[in-house]
């Protein structure tokens, strides 16, 4: 039991890593806490399941679709309303997104209503032993995996990962050596927007699809910046790991009920004793 | 400062000016705040679905009491918040001649004392939670069979084969919980034993810790008390973590065609319970049938046939009293014995309803068939259920 | 002392219930209570600009610890909503103490996942709350006396809030708001100033709480702690202007009614409206409508 649940875990984990770099990146480079995280990844899949109904698409190639579509979507958030706030105080940065969310759940039940959707595309799971691995959340997984390791060779080794990088730690020492900060700033909130519509589409082959469905994923998400330290990249895949570890675990041994009690305990107690998060060295 | 008080002073005006005494008409209004949107937008439509099958059904048949019925209805949000101030209105502004019951245990738990003030006739149909009805209320009367019997039919079958582990799970609010009350006990009685008992959160959608347990225990029946997001979520992560037991049921939600169009084949063999399918073999079907699919364009669920019953119920007691007042209905009510399109009608002197009979259907191939009980069966169920890799 | 329009309102306000239907008493007393929510929320995040997202749980508490005070104790409903707030201070200093320290957005982070762990402890103290199924209280026909009570909270806090802003306390509260670094640095003891805030602004709303819960009848978890709550508590605040003494009281007004009137009809229309509303004020009416008119008019600072 112990092992199916800790495989479990960190096949959830891996999700939850890639999701919340998204906003952890938002975070870190424009002190920004997106609160509309979770709808961004609704939509995502919501973008699927539509690509998937109309024409057949195969729900994995539409994180072709769903990726770039909420990349631009994000863009246009940060254009034409986030930045207006981005270096107001961070009241009016977190209520600007919480109206955000609220207006973009709205707008799903109005355009697509709270109707339960699915993509029935892949169930059944791979047997191994006494382990039952669902298939898609091991292909999510995978998915996961590999888009988060592209996410870090693109902030290691592209220039635009550097410029993204330096405005994280610096945003006036990087405008001074010349970058763009404007926007890099677009194009920071559109990759988090992107990878939450990642998120989205991997989710949307296991889970209902219907328009609240992003809520919960945005509280993962701060709480896996919070373990992992807020801009701490690499901090995030850890805590995403360990997130998805604790979670299923204390099903296991307490019950479904006080499951997201303690996920929110833990939070409290990382909070208290290290605010910077439980893997990072330095402050941001 | 100024803004303030005209905003103030014109609410206050336009409350004092809706207050003026509406003038008696000649329809007999009956008003109710159903679940339009919300959580419970689906079953809540249905049963406004049912409400105005009836309205027009005694219109054709001449009106009630000689007069026209006409439903005024709100959209209460599936809030009990929102649910109050609607009967409240309701009965104090829009002065109705009579109301009938909102949708779900909680809210018309939540609106039962507002009806008990003003001394108003509440037939529910929609109500299951026992509870509700055994509080000592004078004017509130059940139409539905009780929550605690909504699995009778599992156990029941579970028993006479000879089968001894159970497991049961359930959402954690008012009817599924009653729902698993009723279901244990049922369970300890046949000589069944309990092995896994858990309840999870509303709007739980992660079931795999859970089902985990579950296997681990080795049930041989899974009884699973849900509304409807919960039932399609836990049959299809049984699927994925290959959860075999030899029968599993889920109460509201399997009967619903939904739940099949979400899980196509995953559905198939699953029990589900049901206050009424359109097969059963009771007077006035067909009638209501064509009735309801000509008007609205697709079949009725049991929450419309429920609602249709609910209202008839009330008007064939309004017929015997001669008169709406509501003393009177409420004697014929507690004195009625009726069966309708959607089965037997009668209650005890709480107004717990003590006829009408819950059946169990299994997916067949896409379609329901009616299992338990034999005399009202269409069909053999499939038993056992075979595990998932053998289908 | 007071204007006289005011006397005026407040006579017209306490006669009305002679007067007017069931429905207009319970729609004036809802009023009320969301007055005193939005006024109460003001007090914490107008006033130093830190967002309680969660501040709807002080609702909830309020409404369970009066609930289980009259079912079990047999407690008559002034004093067990009186207990609600002081049930709702107990949980805002146990949650204030840790969480205030933290800068603004993970305090925002921490109060966002609050209501959860709450309608998950009700569900776990089953045997005393009633968990998922409810707990019901017994019948109890008392519309007139609870408006008179949630008008008179309603009054507190808006009296409250104008001795806050008028006075250092709340000078201080405001510099928090404004730089809260430059705060420290002159010597104002930021996390005692935001707690004493905190608490304060958990009372009203577990007041209220204790008495809607009266009113009502019947709680459920998912009737109390719900989200929706707390974006209209925040709505009514942003919209008719925060960190002022009337701004929450405005806009409490006109967005109850307009709900009332027209947009309840609509439900997922008037839940994105609020969104856009909100999302138009930050951007373009950051001190809500009374800032407005302030500028406008040239109204006094503190009103």
């Amino acid at each position: 039991m112990l092992g199916q649940v800790v495989i479990s875990g960190l096949l959830a984990g891996a999700l939850y890593a890639m999701v919340a770099l998204g906003l952890g990146l938002i975070f870190g480079v424009m002190r920004v806490l997106n609160v509309s995280h979770g709808p961004l990844l609704m939509l995502g899949a919501y973008t699927t399941f539509w690509f998937f109904q109309w024409l057949g698409l195969n729900p994995y190639l539409s994180l072709v679709v769903s990726m770039p579509l909420l990349f631009l979507v994000g863009v246009v958030l940060q254009r034409f309303f986030v930045s207006r706030v981005v270096d107001a105080p961070e009241l009016s940065s977190l209520l600007l997104t919480f109206g955000i969310s609220i207006a973009l759940v709205n707008l799903a039940q109005l355009a697509f209503t709270a109707d339960l959707r699915s993509v029935e595309y892949l169930t059944g799971s791979f047997l191994l032993g006494p382990f039952a691995f669902s298939k898609s959340r091991v292909i999510a997984c995978l998915f996961a995996i590999v888009i988060t390791t592209g996410a870090f060779l693109f902030l290691k080794m592209t220039r635009l990962g550097k410029a993204i990088r330096a405005v994280s730690q610096s945003r006036e020492v990087a405008q001074v050596c010349g970058v763009d900060v404007g926007r890099i700033h677009m194009i920071a909130f559109g990759i988090g927007s992107a990878l939450a519509a990642a998120g989205g589409t991997l989710v949307a082959v296991m889970v209902a699809i219907q328009p609240e469905m992003g809520q919960v994923y945005t509280f993962k998400s701060f709480l896996v910046i919070v373990l992992g330290g807020a801009g701490n990249y690499p901090g995030a895949l850890l805590g995403g790991l360990l997130l998805g570890l604790i979670e299923q675990v204390s099903s296991l041994f307490l019950t479904t009920q006080v499951n997201e009690a303690v996920a929110y305990v833990l939070l409290v107690l990382v909070l208290l004793v290290r605010p910077t998060g439980l893997l990072t060295g330095r402050a941001q | 400062m100024a803004t303030l008080l005209w905003s103030l002073g014109a609410v206050t005006l336009a409350l004092l000016l809706g207050t003026a005494p509406a003038q008696a008409q000649a329809p007999i209004k009956i008003g109710a705040s159903l679940s339009l949107t919300g959580t419970y937008a689906k079953p809540g439509t249905y049963q406004k679905e049912g409400y105005e099958v009836c309205a027009d059904e005694l219109n054709a048949k001449g009106g009630l009491l000689g007069r026209k019925v006409e439903f005024v209805m709100y959209d209460d949000q599936s809030s009990t918040q929102t649910a109050q101030r609607l009967y409240e209105k309701l009965i104090t502004e829009d002065k109705v001649d009579a109301v009938m019951g909102p949708y779900s245990s909680g809210i018309t738990e939540s609106v039962a004392g507002i009806t008990e003030k003003y001394k108003k006739v509440l037939v529910s149909p929609l109500a299951a939670t026992t509870s509700i009805f055994r509080q000592g209320r004078k004017y509130i009367f059940m139409v539905i069979s009780p929550a605690e019997v909504y699995l009778e039919g599992l156990v029941d079958m579970a028993a006479r084969r000879g089968l001894k582990t159970i497991a049961v799970i359930n959402e954690d609010t008012l009817f599924p919980k009653a729902s698993t009350a009723g279901t244990v006990d049922m369970a300890k009685k046949k000589g069944l034993q309990i092995v896994l008992q858990e309840s999870y959160p509303k709007g739980n959608t992660d079931f795999s810790a859970l089902l985990v347990k579950l296997k681990a225990a080795n049930p041989d029946i899974v009884a699973a008390a849900t509304y409807f997001d919960d039932a399609v979520a836990i049959t299809r992560q049984m699927r994925e973590l290959n959860v075999n037991p030899k029968m599993f049921a889920v109460t509201v939600g399997g009967d619903i065609p939904e739940f099949y169009t979400l899980l196509k084949q995953n559905g198939e063999y699953v029990y589900g319970s049901t206050q009424w399918d359109e097969a059963l073999p009771y007077p006035g079907q067909k009638e209501f049938l064509s009735a309801y699919t000509k008007k609205f364009k697709h079949e009725p669920s049991y929450h419309a046939a429920a609602g249709y019953a609910g209202c008839l119920i009330y008007a064939e007691a309004v017929k015997r009293a001669k008169s709406l007042d509501a003393d009177l209905v409420r004697a014929e009510l507690l004195k009625l014995k009726l069966r309708t399109a959607f089965g037997d009608y009668a209650v005890d002197h709480d107004g717990f309803q003590t006829a009408h009979k819950m059946v169990m259907i299994q997916w067949q191939d896409g379609k329901r068939i009616v299992v338990w009980p034999e005399d009202l069966a269409n069909g053999k169920a499939r038993y056992p259920t075979p595990p998932w890799n053998q289908r | 002392m007071l204007p006289p329009a005011f006397c005026v309102l407040l006579i017209a306000l306490a006669v009305y219930p002679l007067e007017g239907t069931g429905y207009g008493i319970r729609f004036m007393l809802q009023l009320f209570m969301w007055i005193a929510l939005a006024q109460s929320w003001n007090l914490i995040s107008g006033l130093t600009g830190y967002v309680s997202f969660g501040h709807i749980a002080f609702f909830g508490m309020g409404a369970y610890t009066a609930g289980i005070l009259i079912v079990k104790l047999g407690w008559p409903w002034l004093w067990a909503s009186l207990a609600g707030g002081v049930g709702a201070l107990v949980l805002a200093l146990v949650i204030g103490w840790p969480c205030l320290r933290l800068k603004g957005p993970y305090f925002a982070i921490a109060m966002l996942g609050l209501n959860e762990v709450l309608r998950v402890a009700v569900s776990y103290f089953e045997g005393l709350t009633g968990g998922g199924s409810g707990l019901s209280l017994p019948a109890l026909y008392a519309s007139v006396p609870i408006y008179y009570a949630m008008g008179l909270v309603a009054l507190a806090v808006t009296a409250l809030a104008y001795v806050i802003v008028t006075s250092r306390f709340g000078l201080r509260l405001m510099t928090i708001r404004e730089d809260e670094v430059a705060a420290e640095a002159m010597g104002i003891d930021t996390f005692r100033y935001k707690l004493y805030a905190f608490l304060l602004s958990a009372v009203g709303p577990g007041i209220v709480g204790g008495l809607a819960a009266r009113d009502q009848s019947y709680i459920e978890p998912i009737s109390v702690f719900p989200l929706i709550m707390t974006i209209t508590m925040i709505v009514m605040v942003l919209f008719g202007g925060k960190g002022t003494i009337w701004g929450p009281v405005l806009g409490a007004v006109l967005l109850f009614t307009l709900q009332e009137m027209i947009w309840a009809r609509f439900i997922y229309v008037h839940q994105l409206l609020f969104g856009a509303i909100i999302v138009a004020v930050v951007l373009l009416m950051p001190r809500g409508i009374l800032g407005v008119l302030q500028q406008k008019y040239n109204l006094p600072r503190t009103i």
